[in-house]
């Protein structure tokens, strides 16, 4: 990056915190209108009951569930890029972590919403909480659910803390340009940050630890998610390759979504110099790889049930590629495995256009790929008598909009109010080549 | 505002409140004035007789706190020992209905206007007395069937008001058979049959486990006969074109060509006389049978029905060959133009092959054969328009609903010069041609008696605190009737003198005595003598006018449905949500199709297609099987009502649009088929509302069937492996722990292991058991629309699954929670709401539950129901509900709890006595009702238990017991008679 200077580093993201125009705020106001959807749809559900959505008997769990998969899974290649990354040093990773990152705080702030859209009495969901009462009783540690609610909510502290972290020096950088009440705010928001020697060498240490400490959590906190379902006994759920199948999946949606949503970024913000085409290429090369993954898991299942000579299996997968569902189940081979090999010809990874459509096509693949897991496995399960169907009902939709929206409204306003690019770690690669080499 | 504005205003807004807004006061009972036997949370049982159909079994209702809150089986009651239909246990729905007329309702130019029951009665008074004192025979009355006091009663007011007896209208009225037994025993009377002696059974087409007769009364018997004795099993074959409920309970159903089941009993006939069979009975009367019998060859009879000759020779040598077989006739509707025909052979049979005709019983005869042919019927209305009639009283009948609407019923209720009274509790179609409904006590509310057979006798008194001010229709009848010459204070005094004068009673005490009982046999029925009036030439004349059976392309035919029988039930929700034994199909009414047929037609599963006859159309949509013969189509009557009340009305399609409204000729009976059919596809199509998701179990260990002589070799090999196949019968006990096998330790129990063992080889599939469950345990009712979206709530659902390989077979599987020792649903439940109890029992903690439904998911039998929604029970409704259970609200997971409050009654009351709970003590409401005793429940602990022994029987098996959830529920496999 020879024209890049610490200068030019700092101009082009202080650039973008430029005070918005008129047009930014109407897309605010549209996105937030689309939350506000979401929450009415919310609120009649649980003023009617959960039979507002489509589930049904044997089909206990829609699209909240599908949604929550699929937006923990959007979670989990912020961390790994900025801290498994960083851990290997991998330079390229530095233009994309902050908004990978943020990306990640966003993603689990929703997928946590949706277990609670999805509780018949979410209002007596502090029955989940271990709290003392008179009656000795405890939540059980046995069900996965509960493991769930303990690996959210780490993720979720966790990588706030590994965000904000980052985000001090170039917070200090913030205030040390703002004038007025911007200023008063990022001298709170920026915690005495003086860029001092001492801070610098606590913050490299403390930056070091948490990605070290975040790393395990790439792997577990979707491992948990998918004991969800692997520790459950419906067939098409109950099988080992679970954890490794979830967390390629995972990272697989996540690096799709940092696509979708850097390719934008880099454009309006004119980033072309900081995010370059070979970061670009870089994401898209690693989604080769985690297609392949998630299409070996495909196969792997495919011939487990065969093998098994299980009746029940074999049936749940003979269903999957020819039942009533058998275009989800196409949509999830095609869109995951089979399209993203187009990157595989240099041409298509360094086209941006290519580049978007494909990692909305993975976007889209990837939860249909949750649907196929998590309606599938129950809607053929062992009772033949119980077989069922299951579509969304208008008010699953609605809350599916508010969800998107509140995402794309946090991001918006993450954008033009805080630096989406780490000045820092920008800065850092213009001596080194790599991150912070404590 | 200030301080005293403020307190003005909030004091008068509070007396308003308590003034205005609190309700009348309604109180079924006061613990100021309550009576000797009610003790607040106990329960008092009153025996009663259920009125739902004629058959008259015996009941007990549960009174608690004033309200009746269920009705069960009344075991001392000689007909039914105890058990009782859905549709029995439903007559609750009626008491309860929000459509229960509160007031008479009189018919002005406005339309209808309440007025009281004083004016009602004096309208009556005046009316009735004005066309007495006009002439004879002005005041008619039409009268379902009723005891005979009541019976009598009316026939004593009609006289005062010069008018004749009261014509009884049955819509099944067994024209056929009655024709059929005066034909051959010269005796116009509806005997009973003690089927459970027979050592072969053969039926054309009687549904006697559905509504033939008295199906409680036959369900109970067949299953005496026809369970698994001593390695053996009774045959019975159901020759007929339509596979109903107790066609899928037969050994084989054997299909024949419409219309052609009276040339296989014919040719049956021939070959007894063949053999010489009933030589005992004379040559004169034989000799004109056999001569008018001769047509009927085996190559002529194989013809005509399409039966196989393997099939033919096998029936003839078991029939020929039985000690005391017995045969039985068409179905309820006998619909079949040669119903008679058919009817008389089988009594032919019956008598050559057991001249001492043992197993028919002319003392204990069915109270409907009371009840008028349809020929008389029919000729009722047209002399309603031809002669001079100023009134006519109907007591709870329904024609305009129950007869073709060709029939004239309309025509006769509409004009103008008729006064129409309707005593009847519902807004019905008959009701709403009426000038005047007046409705009366229903019979749990009322004194009274009604015998189901002749020689018992069975009371019915008031079960609860009254709802509604309805008088007893007896009493009205008495002050309107008669002015100063009374013939008694009350109806209950008059029942009470008719009882003592008729010696069924002897005094007051004896009264009380018998009212307890409920019903207990007649000492003093006239015992019908022996002797048969045979009239050969008659029999002969009739059998050999037939030539040969109608071929046709499509039939029609509309058979009586087990849930809402002639359409009295189709107001009542859980008949109407407890799907069809045979369809699974709820709330609707779809016409079924052969898939042949379908094919043939171009028409796929929910198409709606338009039928055609002479007499109309109808609209409805397609249900395809494998229960009807190809090219015949089949309905069931009760539902597409046009009035009724908001479950019935507009819920389903009524089949008799399309029937001939004129009576057999021979019989007098009905036609509930007609082969002069068109159908076309209206290209539109309705989802139907059954409650499968497969027709087949695919190979999996569900409803598992066994051969007989397989079982009887006795070669049931140990299985100890760990695949669906092989996997070995665990308890759900200590002992079916198997280190190799479990992750957790056992449950250590505490006395008790509660576990129910369920015979599928005696499960005929009936339903009662749902309709108990649903009463005991206040499950909501979902509504078409839910069952449509799969959200039924029923706790206990009896599975249909047919045979992959002959699709006719089914094999009933109730399913129900099955309380397993590794419960998958426990384990994954965040906060415990279900919970494994310390006598073994899967508890749900209602106010736990936080509604995850991660346990319905990991529950591999799914008989977890999750509540969607707040279900609701429309006032009075709510006044049935049971107060030992909780109601359920939204967002919480329930199921099956082995009854638990009944468990916990047992516990108190053997904690009172000191002692542990007996085996047996413990009777969970499905397994009250069952008609066949296909369910046992108790303690495994107990070694001695019923359980705990029939567990150790070859056929024991757990559904899917390979997944190790070691369920508390045990199945004896079915067991098939090879045919």
């Amino acid at each position: 990056m020879p024209e890049l200077t610490y200068a030019s580093i700092d101009q082009t993201v202080l650039n973008t915190l430029t005070p918005p125009k008129r047009y930014y705020w109407a897309i605010v106001a549209v996105l937030f209108l689309g939350v506000l959807v979401g929450a009415a749809c919310w609120a009649y559900q649980i003023f009617v009951g959960i039979g507002a959505g489509g589930q049904n008997n044997p089909v206990a769990w829609g699209t909240y569930l599908i949604n929550f998969v699929f937006w923990v899974g959007i979670a989990h290649s912020g961390t790994l890029i900025s801290a498994i990354l960083h851990l290997f040093r991998a330079g390229w990773r530095n233009p994309i972590a902050r908004a990978a990152e943020t990306m990640t705080v966003f993603a689990v702030c929703i997928a946590g919403l949706f277990p609670f859209i999805h509780l018949g009495r979410v209002w007596q969901v502090m029955y989940m909480i271990p709290y003392p009462n008179q009656r000795l009783l405890w939540p059980n540690f046995l069900s996965p659910l509960m493991f769930d609610v303990i690996a959210i909510s780490t993720y979720l502290t966790v990588s706030s803390l590994f965000w904000y972290t980052g985000l001090l020096p170039d917070l200090a950088a913030i205030r040390d340009r703002a004038e007025g009440t911007r200023k008063k705010v990022f001298t709170i928001l920026a915690m005495g940050w003086t860029g001092a020697h001492e801070q610098w060498r606590h913050y490299t240490r403390g930056y070091l630890f948490f990605a070290a400490l975040a790393t395990p959590l790439v792997i577990s906190v979707h491992s948990v998610v998918s004991w969800d379902f692997a520790l459950g006994i419906v067939p098409g759920w109950h099988t080992t390759i679970f954890a490794p199948y979830f967390v390629a999946g995972a990272i697989h949606s996540g690096l799709a979504m940092v696509l979708t949503l850097m390719i934008p970024l880099r454009k309006i913000f004119s980033y072309q110099k900081i995010i370059t085409q070979s970061v670009l290429e870089n994401v898209a090369k690693t989604i080769v790889f985690t297609g392949l993954i998630v299409g070996f898991a495909y196969a792997t299942e495919f011939f487990i049930a065969w093998y098994s000579h299980n009746a029940v299996e074999i049936e749940q997968f003979r269903w999957r590629a020819t039942g009533e569902y058998r275009w989800g189940f196409y949509f999830m081979v095609v869109c995951n495995t089979l399209i993203p090999l187009l990157f595989l010809f240099k041409k298509v990874r360094t086209t941006i256009a290519s580049l978007f459509i494909i990692s909305l096509i993975v976007n889209f693949g990837m939860w249909w790929e949750r649907f196929v897991i998590i309606i599938g496995g129950v809607a053929r399960g062992f009772s033949p008598h119980a077989w069922g169907l299951y579509a969304p009902s208008l008010i699953e939709y609605g809350i599916m909009l508010g969800a998107f929206s509140l995402f794309f409204f946090l991001f918006l306003l993450f954008a033009k109010h805080l630096p989406s690019v780490s000045m820092t770690e920008m800065k850092e690669t213009l001596d080194h080549g790599g991150s912070h080499a404590g | 505002m200030n301080r005293r504005t403020f307190l003005k205003i909030a004091g008068m807004g509070s007396i308003s409140l308590a003034a205005g807004c609190s309700p009348a006061e309604k109180n079924l009972f006061s613990l100021v004035h309550a009576p000797d036997d009610m003790v607040t949370g106990k329960a008092t049982w009153y025996a009663s007789t259920c009125r739902e159909c004629p058959a008259g079994c015996g009941v007990l209702a549960k009174n608690r706190e004033g309200r009746i809150i269920k009705v069960e089986g009344n075991p001392l009651h000689p007909i039914n020992k105890g058990k009782l239909c859905m549709r029995g246990q439903a007559a609750l729905q009626a008491v309860y209905n929000p459509d229960r007329l509160k007031t008479p309702l009189l018919r002005d130019k406005n339309g209808w206007q309440p007025i009281s029951f004083a004016k009602a009665q004096s309208m009556l008074k005046y009316k009735t007395h004005d066309a007495a004192q006009k002439g004879s025979d002005r005041v008619r009355m039409l009268t379902e069937v009723v005891g005979n006091s009541q019976l009598s009663l009316f026939t004593d007011a009609l006289k005062q008001w010069n008018a004749p007896a009261p014509l009884i209208f049955e819509p099944f009225a067994y024209e056929t058979l009655k024709t059929a037994n005066e034909t051959v025993f010269g005796r116009k009377e509806l005997m009973s049959y003690n089927m459970q002696d027979a050592d072969v059974l053969v039926s054309f087409g009687a549904d006697f486990l559905e509504t033939w007769l008295s199906p409680v009364e036959y369900a109970h018997k067949f299953k005496t006969m026809h369970a698994l004795k001593n390695g053996q099993k009774v045959p019975f074959y159901h020759i007929g074109p339509v596979q109903s409920l107790t066609g899928a309970n037969a050994d084989s159903w054997v299909q024949c060509n419409p219309g052609s089941e009276c040339i296989v009993a014919l040719g049956l006939v021939r070959q007894a006389l063949d053999i010489r069979k009933g030589k005992q009975l004379p040559w004169s009367f034989r000799k004109p049978l056999f001569q008018a019998t001769a047509p009927y060859t085996q190559d002529r009879v194989l013809e005509a029905s399409g039966l196989s000759l393997a099939f033919y020779e096998k029936l003839v040598i078991e029939l020929m060959g039985a000690r005391k077989p017995l045969l039985l006739g068409t179905d309820t509707g006998a619909g079949d133009k040669k119903g008679l025909q058919t009817n008389v052979a089988v009594n032919l049979l019956n008598l050559l092959l057991d001249p001492n005709l043992t197993l028919l019983d002319f003392n204990n005869r069915h109270r409907v054969e009371i009840a008028a042919a349809r020929s008389e019927v029919l000729q009722f209305f047209k002399s309603l328009q031809s002669d001079a009639v100023d009134l006519l009283i109907l007591n709870n009948t329904n024609p305009a609903f129950s007869l073709p609407p060709k029939s004239g019923v309309k025509e006769a209720l509409e004009q103008d010069d008729l006064f129409v009274v309707s005593f009847n509790n519902f807004m019905d179609e008959t009701s709403q041609l009426a000038d005047l409904i007046f409705p009366v006590a229903m019979p749990l509310e009322t004194w009274d008696e009604y015998s189901g057979w002749q020689a018992v006798n069975s009371t019915l008194q008031p079960a609860m605190g009254r709802l509604t001010p309805t008088p007893h229709i007896g009493d009205v009848i008495l002050d309107t009737a008669f002015e100063n010459q009374k013939p008694a204070e009350n109806y209950k005094t008059y029942l009470f003198s008719r009882l003592v004068a008729d010696r069924k009673i002897i005094d007051e005490k004896d009264w009380v005595r018998l009212l307890q009982v409920g019903g207990a046999a007649d000492s003093t029925a006239t015992r019908n003598s022996a002797e048969l009036d045979l009239k050969p030439q008659k029999i002969a004349a009739l059998i050999s006018q037939l030539v040969k059976a109608d071929a046709t392309d499509l039939a029609f035919s509309a058979i009586p449905s087990i849930r809402f029988f002639d359409g009295r039930g189709a107001n009542k929700p859980w008949l109407c949500e407890i799907a069809d034994p045979l369809t699974r199909v709820a709330w609707q009414s779809p016409v079924s199709m052969h898939p042949d047929t379908a094919k043939a037609q171009n028409i796929v599963q929910g198409d709606i297609i338009q039928i055609e006859s002479q007499w109309g159309n109808l609209e409805a949509p397609v249900y395809v099987n494998e229960f009807v013969r190809p090219s015949l189509l089949v309905m069931n009557i009760g539902q597409g009502h046009q009035a009724y009340g908001r479950y019935a009305l507009g819920k389903g399609v009524n089949p008799l649009a399309i029937l001939p409204p004129e009576a057999n000729t021979e019989s007098g009976g009905p036609l509930f088929s007609t082969d002069q059919i068109k159908i076309r596809s209206t290209g539109r199509t309705q989802k139907l509302a059954y409650m499968y998701g497969s027709r087949t179990q695919h190979e999996r260990p569900f409803a598992l069937t066994v051969g007989l002589t397989e079982l009887n070799q006795g070669k049931m090999p140990q299985k100890t492996g760990l695949t669906m196949e092989d996997f070995p019968l665990t308890l759900p006990l200590p002992e079916g722990y198997d280190p190799k096998r479990d992750f957790y330790p056992p449950h250590d129990h505490e006395k008790y292991r509660w576990a129910m063992v369920v015979d599928l080889d005696r499960c005929i599939g009936c339903g009662a058991c749902t309709a108990a469950c649903y009463a005991e345990n206040n499950i909501g009712i979902v509504g078409e629309k839910r069952v449509l979206e799969g959200r039924e709530m029923t706790w206990l659902s009896i599975e249909r699954f047919q045979d992959p390989h002959q699709k006719s077979k089914v094999t009933f599987l109730p399913m129900l929670c099955q309380h397993c020792d590794n419960a998958p649903c426990e384990s994954v439940c965040p906060v415990y709401a279900p919970h494994h109890s310390k006598e073994g029992i899967n508890n749900q903690i209602y106010n736990r539950c936080i509604g995850t439904r991660y346990c319905v998911q990991n529950c591999p039998y799914k008989v977890r129901r999750f509540n969607w929604f707040d279900w609701r029970w429309p006032d009075p409704m709510n006044v049935q509900l049971n107060p030992d259970v909780t109601v359920r609200s939204k967002g919480v997971m329930e199921k099956c709890s082995f009854c638990i409050q009944r468990i916990k009654v047992a516990h108190s009351n053997a904690n009172n006595e000191k002692r542990p709970i007996r085996d047996g003590e413990v009777i969970p409401a499905c397994v009250q009702t069952c008609p066949t005793d296909a369910l046992v429940f108790g303690s495994l602990m107990d070694k001695q238990s019923r359980v705990r022994k029939l567990v150790a029987d070859p056929r024991a098996y757990q559904a899917m017991g390979y997944l190790n959830t070691k369920p508390a529920v045990i199945y004896l496999k079915k067991v098939l008679r090879e045919a």
